[in-house]
């Protein structure tokens, strides 16, 4: 085509509209592929929590409802049992340093390469893959009065140590933390190992040159970079310990002795559905979702924060 | 005392240095550790343990503490709906991670690669749909899908596991498909794709590895789930293999071995995929936590 | 008809930063036409322009005489080789190159025919089969172009194929790429910021810089007769001297005043160059290293300088030397282009000839017949044209 065709056809061209076609298209692509997770996401997670903060207010029983509102509230925070679940998940946080520590001596074990390393790793790992309630199971087990522990008492000589630590109100609570550790050491070690992995050994042994000795060079150098997994792993296990202990409750213990180890993500399955009670489900389920929000934003703001 | 610990302890902070000390005090450390791992190892198989050899014994061996049998296991077909429970835990399991997966990948690779006005805003929007606890929107969304008549039946349990697991499934993706070169897709999209064709063609199967990931965590996940499987899926027919196992602990009348058996059932599916996929997953955790 | 030409292109990103600049461009069909220049001066984004992957903000892009803006890139006919490759990691090198076809349903005989016809040209027949993971650096580059070839499209467009390749396979790859176009005859829009492949391949060379077109022309022209002091020193390595001078007219001669030097203008230069109206006003004389020669006793207007520096490349040497301050280089036979030229800076240097040393003291003649000269504000050239 001559240049003065090819001009005149471009004049007509001039008038650029903004967005070639291939943005459009991009666009178009781009919203119509998260649509699906959009509406899955919307619809069975946001638009219930709306509605738990609905229900919260009203006298729910499956059948009517009734709003009642902040009276709902207000019972819930005079209720003595709210209380007790609220305690009994502060006191499960005692667990957490050791829900930490543990897998991180662990993990620092295993990024030893000792002979057979691989076959540990996957060991520390199986108890990840079985059910809360599988290891619940073994757990009442372990401490029924006539269970392992006291049977390993006997056979090191302290029978008079025996315990029934789930048939007691104050004991309970804690073998449920044992557990809890338990199940967790699988998974931060698995956190803390990645994090080593992508520790640069040039770092170490530079420092050795200087002449750090081991802890030392423990604190300086392998600390600081296991912060962001030590934030992550603190974070997760915390949230377990307000949200998936259900498992471990419902096959232990039920919730008791009394309400000893009733926890808030347990209080709400029982209000819920053991006594229809969903108004005051709903709500605890709120609160709960607070304080893991909290938990969450409380971290972003720490500064590397361990121990 | 002292200079074992101190040997210890430099063992465990510098494995991959130089020895400055001796070889002999070095394996000396190294021999501990490995002593330690040894009884950790026990410790963390202890609940396999205790399966195998209780699942082995009939109720009366139990109680008296002695005696092993395969009678448990011979019946207990006929004492479990095992088979049926198991089938159940399978075609949730299968059904859930199928919509986990192909909702993630398409939104992860249109996140990672389409930028779209209010992208980033939606992104982060459902990347922190992973905060919220189950429990908080438990009793609406019972509640929900009652109205629907979706309770026991597997499409209720099938679309609540796929909206708890989809949030982390688009986090994966994303961050996976962010790794691929612009370059690349611009390749596509000169030979003839449109974006459409470059995420199933081009960008999907590089992405095995970040599949398998979220597979093994979402199986490992929903198999073993118990509040979902409970609320749900109540009926006898339709139960989870986990949730029949607890439903059968809260009766007291079962025999522990029966428990048992039953538990290492409902474990052993799980154990397997995850020893079958253990790789990727150490590869698709880290490049979701480096960035 | 596969020309492709830009009409007043601009293109500029939403924050302001205008990348591209009012450029007007004709490549012809079958044509090599190489974009070079330094980083960011638009030639990638040109190119990208042609290919339908950046939005073009003003102005209109022709492709065989339509006009293809809101064409998208599979509708364009045209054939790209990215910088890194951009290969299909899950496919085979067969499969990588037969990929477009196989989109287009062409039919599998016919696709296995070109990408064969294709694998033969670049030599890459055994390794068919292969995964790009198990190729070297230059064979992934030639997958590439063989990746474009197979497509026959009205264009090949080619952004800095070869600036990933190790210098030895650069220079082999050069000439190969060279003789494929040659043999298929298909127009190709090549970016570079290697001068010197920017000479060697093109058969017009189109300089840019900050988004402005410079100067578009064949690389003999474009050495010859550079339009501004920027493509002077840009093209040819070492670059050309930029001498900051001033004409000066004494009973009839003019001569240059550089440094505390004095050189004469031969007259034709008046009648080539606006010489006259820029008496006294800066300039800059610009003198390629090879047009510094060592004077001889009955050569005219030679000046003296010291060598500061004396870099022996075996074929040739280059001398540093400084007069009056200033800093200058020539070498001694005629310029051998080296690999990687730079852009020029407004510092000049001379060279000096065989036997130099450091410190010592030359007399050296400027070639009467290769002077340049240019506007020390604008960088235009004085030179008028034909």
């Amino acid at each position: 085509m001559s240049l003065t065709a090819s001009l005149s056809a471009s004049t007509n061209a001039r008038r650029n509209p903004r967005t070639s076609l291939l943005t459009k298209r991009r666009r178009r692509v781009g919203v119509l592929l998260i649509l699906p997770a959009l509406a899955l996401v919307g619809l069975l997670i946001a638009y219930p929590i709306g509605q738990a903060v609905y229900y919260s207010f009203t006298n729910w029983d499956g059948l009517t409802t009734q709003w009642i509102g902040p009276s709902t509230w207000v019972q819930a925070f005079h209720n003595p049992t709210m209380w007790t679940a609220l305690k009994n998940n502060a006191e499960l946080l005692l667990s957490v340093p050791f829900a930490l520590g543990i897998p991180l001596l662990v993990a620092v074990m295993l990024h030893q390469r000792v002979a057979g390393w691989k076959i540990f790793r996957s060991i520390y790992f199986l108890p990840t893959a079985i059910s809360w309630v599988v290891i619940g199971l073994v757990a009442e087990h372990f401490f029924a009065y006539s269970g392992t522990l006291n049977s390993l008492l006997s056979d090191i000589g302290f029978s008079g140590a025996h315990t029934n630590m789930l048939g007691q109100e104050n004991q309970a609570l804690i073998a449920l933390g044992i557990t809890f550790v338990f199940s967790m050491i699988g998974t931060n070690t698995m956190l803390f190992l990645t994090g080593l992995a992508t520790l640069d050994p040039s770092l170490e042994e530079a420092a050795r040159i200087d002449g750090a000795g081991a802890w030392r060079i423990f604190r300086h150098i392998t600390l600081p970079h296991l912060s962001r997994f030590i934030q992550l792993a603190f974070v997760m296990t915390v949230i377990s310990a307000f949200s998936a202990l259900f498992s471990l409750i419902f096959v232990m213990t039920g919730g008791g002795p009394g309400y000893s180890t009733t926890t808030m993500e347990f209080l709400v399955y029982q209000t819920g559905f053991n006594q229809s009670m969903f108004g005051t489900a709903a709500l605890y389920g709120i609160i709960l979702f607070v304080i893991t929000a909290i938990v969450g934003i409380v971290q972003l703001r720490l500064i590397g924060a361990k121990d | 005392m002292t200079t074992t610990a101190a040997t210890v302890a430099e063992t465990l902070v510098t494995p991959d240095a130089k020895p400055t000390r001796s070889p002999a005090r070095r394996r000396l450390g190294r021999t501990l550790i490995f002593v330690a791992m040894a009884i950790m190892a026990v410790i963390m198989l202890y609940p396999f343990a205790v399966m195998i050899l209780i699942s082995f014994k009939t109720n009366a061996q139990y109680l008296i503490g002695s005696g092993t049998s395969t009678q448990t296991w011979q019946q207990i077909n006929s004492t479990l709906p095992i088979w049926q429970e198991l089938w159940n835990s399978t075609v949730v399991c299968s059904l859930s991670i199928l919509i986990i997966l192909v909702i993630g990948v398409m939104a992860g690779f249109s996140f990672a690669k389409l930028q779209f006005r209010g992208g980033n805003v939606v992104f982060l929007a459902i990347v922190s749909a992973m905060m919220v606890p189950l429990q908080a929107i438990l009793i609406p969304e019972f509640v929900n899908i009652a109205k629907t008549g979706l309770t026991n039946n597997y499409l209720g349990a099938v679309v609540v596991y796929a909206a708890l697991g989809t949030p982390f499934s688009i986090f994966l993706f994303t961050t996976y498909f962010r790794r691929i070169p612009d370059e690349l897709i611009e390749a596509g999209i000169v030979d003839g794709l449109g974006y459409w064709g470059v995420l199933w063609r081009l960008a999907m199967p590089m992405a095995l590895p970040a599949i398998a990931t979220v597979t093994v965590l979402q199986f490992i996940q929903i198999w073993d789930d118990l509040l979902v499987g409970l609320l749900f899926l109540q009926n006898p027919s339709e139960r989870t293999i986990t949730v029949g196992l607890a439903a059968l602990a809260a009766g007291h009348t079962t025999s522990i071995p029966l428990l048992m058996a039953g538990s290492l059932v409902s474990a052993l599916p799980a154990m397997i995929v995850y020893l079958v996929f253990q790789r990727f997953l150490v590869r698709g955790l880290t490049m979701g936590i480096d960035r | 008809m596969a020309e492709i030409v830009f009409d007043q292109v601009a293109k500029v990103y939403p924050g302001g930063n205008t990348a591209v600049e009012n450029l007007s461009l004709h490549v012809a069909d079958g044509e090599f036409m190489v974009l070079v220049g330094p980083s960011g001066c638009g030639k990638t984004t040109a190119l990208r322009m042609i290919a339908g992957l950046e939005e073009v903000t003003d102005g209109t892009i022709s492709i065989g005489g339509q006009v293809v803006n809101n064409v998208l890139p599979k509708d364009r006919d045209i054939a790209m080789v990215f910088q890194n490759y951009a290969l299909y990691p899950q496919m085979t090198v067969g499969q990588n190159m037969g990929f477009a076809l196989k989109i287009r349903n062409v039919p599998k005989d016919e696709i296995k025919q070109r990408v064969n016809e294709a694998a033969k040209i670049l030599r890459l027949t055994e390794y068919l089969e292969r995964r790009p993971k198990a190729l070297s650096g230059g064979q992934r580059q030639r997958v590439a172009m063989g990746r474009a070839i197979v497509r026959e499209p009205q264009a090949f467009l080619m952004d800095e194929p070869l600036s990933n390749l190790d210098a030895q396979l650069r220079v082999e790859m050069r000439t190969e790429i060279s003789r494929i176009q040659r043999l298929l005859g298909v127009a190709t829009i090549y970016v570079t910021h290697d001068q010197t492949e920017a000479m060697t391949m093109g058969d017009r060379v189109a300089v840019m810089r900050g988004g402005v077109l410079q100067q578009v022309a064949t690389p003999e022209d474009l050495y010859d007769h550079p339009a501004n002091s920027f493509v002077a020193g840009f093209i040819g390595s070492p670059p050309m001297n930029l001498l900051s001078a001033t004409l000066v007219e004494t009973q009839g001669t003019l001569r240059a005043r550089f440094g505390d030097q004095s050189v004469e203008v031969p007259a034709k230069y008046r009648d080539s160059h606006r010489l006259n109206e820029n008496l006294t006003r800066p300039l800059l004389l610009g003198v390629r290293p090879e047009d510094l020669v060592v004077a001889t006793s009955d050569a005219p207007g030679h000046f003296s300088a010291t060598v500061t520096l004396r870099e022996a490349l075996g074929s040739e040497i280059l001398a540093h030397l400084t007069f009056g301050g200033e800093d200058v280089i020539v070498t001694d036979e005629t310029e051998t282009s080296s690999p990687g030229g730079h852009s020029a800076r407004v510092v000049a240097r001379l060279g000096a000839r065989a036997h130099v040393a450091v410190g010592e003291r030359l007399d050296l003649t400027l070639n009467p017949d290769n002077l340049h000269f240019f506007d020390a504000e604008s960088g235009e050239t004085l030179r008028l044209s034909k």
